[in-house]
C-alpha cells in the first residue's frame, strides 16, 4: 500500500515572482526527507522551467493563477503545475530558449502534459528521490 | 547567501557583473538592462557565476544574448563558472549543451583575462 507522507499545494499569481517562491516551497518540503542535494537542484531546475513556462504561455493578458501540488510518496516526488489559461502556444517575445520541457524531460522520471478538464495547461512530472533521478 | 547583481569596472575598462544567489524569470530583466548598460560603455565584459546557487532558462537565454551583443559592438566577453558555481549552473548548462556555446571560464579571474584580451 502507497503511503503519502508529505503533500503541499501552491497557489501563486502567473507573475515572474511567484516563480521562486513555489521553487523555495519545494525545498522546504525535501528539506525534511533524506534527499541528496543534487536531486534538490535537479528537481528545483525543473520545477522552475515548468512554472516559468506556465507564466510566460498561459495567459495572454497576465492575469491568471497556476497551482502547483507536490506529493511524496514511496521515495518519488509527483508534482504537478497546472494552470487555467489557452494552453503552452508559441510567442515570438518568449523570454525563454526553448529549452524548458527538455530540461524537464532530461530530470524527470516521466513527464504528462495533459489539457484537464475546464481547460488550461497540466504538467505533471514524476521525480525519483534516491538520486540519479533520470 | 542573499540574491544579488553588481557591476565593477576594473582596470582596462572591464565590467564585471556578478550575480549572487538565485536568478530565474523574476531577475531576468534585471540582470538584461544592467548587461545592456554595461556593453554601452565598458571595452569588455565579464558575467561572474562563481556565486550564482541557480540559474533558469530565462537567465540563459540573456547570457547567450549578452555574447552575441558583446560581439557585436567587438566587446571583450566572457563567463566564469566556477567549482564554487551552484549545482544546478552547471547541470543547466551541460543539459542544454551550452557550456561549449558560451564563452566560460573557471574562475572570475580567468574570465576577466579573457574579456581583457579581445
Amino acid at each position: 500500500m502507497e503511503t503519502v507522507s508529505e503533500r503541499v499545494e501552491i497557489e501563486i499569481a502567473a507573475a515572474a515572482p511567484g516563480v521562486p517562491l513555489v521553487r523555495h516551497a519545494l525545498r522546504g518540503l525535501l528539506s525534511g526527507l533524506d534527499v541528496p542535494d543534487d536531486v534538490v537542484a535537479d528537481i528545483a531546475l525543473a520545477v522552475t522551467e515548468a512554472c516559468t513556462n506556465a507564466v510566460v504561455h498561459a495567459y495572454r493578458d497576465g492575469q491568471g493563477t497556476i497551482s502547483v501540488t507536490a506529493t511524496h510518496v514511496d521515495g518519488s516526488l509527483t508534482v504537478t503545475v497546472r494552470d487555467h489559461g489557452c494552453g503552452m502556444s508559441a510567442r515570438v517575445d518568449t523570454p525563454g530558449l526553448g529549452v524548458g520541457l527538455p530540461v524537464i524531460a532530461a530530470i524527470a522520471s516521466s513527464v504528462e502534459i495533459g489539457t484537464p478538464d475546464g481547460g488550461g495547461t497540466e504538467i505533471c512530472m514524476r521525480f525519483a528521490l534516491a538520486g540519479g533521478a533520470n | 547567501m542573499g540574491n544579488g547583481i553588481e557591476v565593477e569596472r576594473v582596470a582596462g575598462g572591464i565590467d564585471v557583473l556578478t550575480l549572487r544567489g538565485e536568478h530565474d524569470l523574476s531577475t531576468a530583466t534585471d540582470v538584461s538592462r544592467r548587461i545592456e548598460s554595461a556593453l554601452e560603455s565598458a571595452s569588455g565584459l565579464a558575467i561572474d557565476l562563481s556565486e550564482t546557487t541557480f540559474i533558469d532558462s530565462a537567465v540563459l537565454r540573456v547570457l547567450i544574448t549578452a555574447q552575441e551583443r558583446a560581439a557585436e559592438r567587438g566587446a571583450g566577453f566572457a563567463i566564469a563558472v566556477a567549482d564554487s558555481s551552484g549545482h544546478g549552473v552547471h547541470r543547466l548548462l551541460a543539459l542544454t549543451g551550452l557550456d561549449s556555446k558560451l564563452a566560460t571560464r573557471p574562475s572570475r579571474e580567468d574570465a576577466i583575462a579573457a574579456a581583457a584580451a579581445a
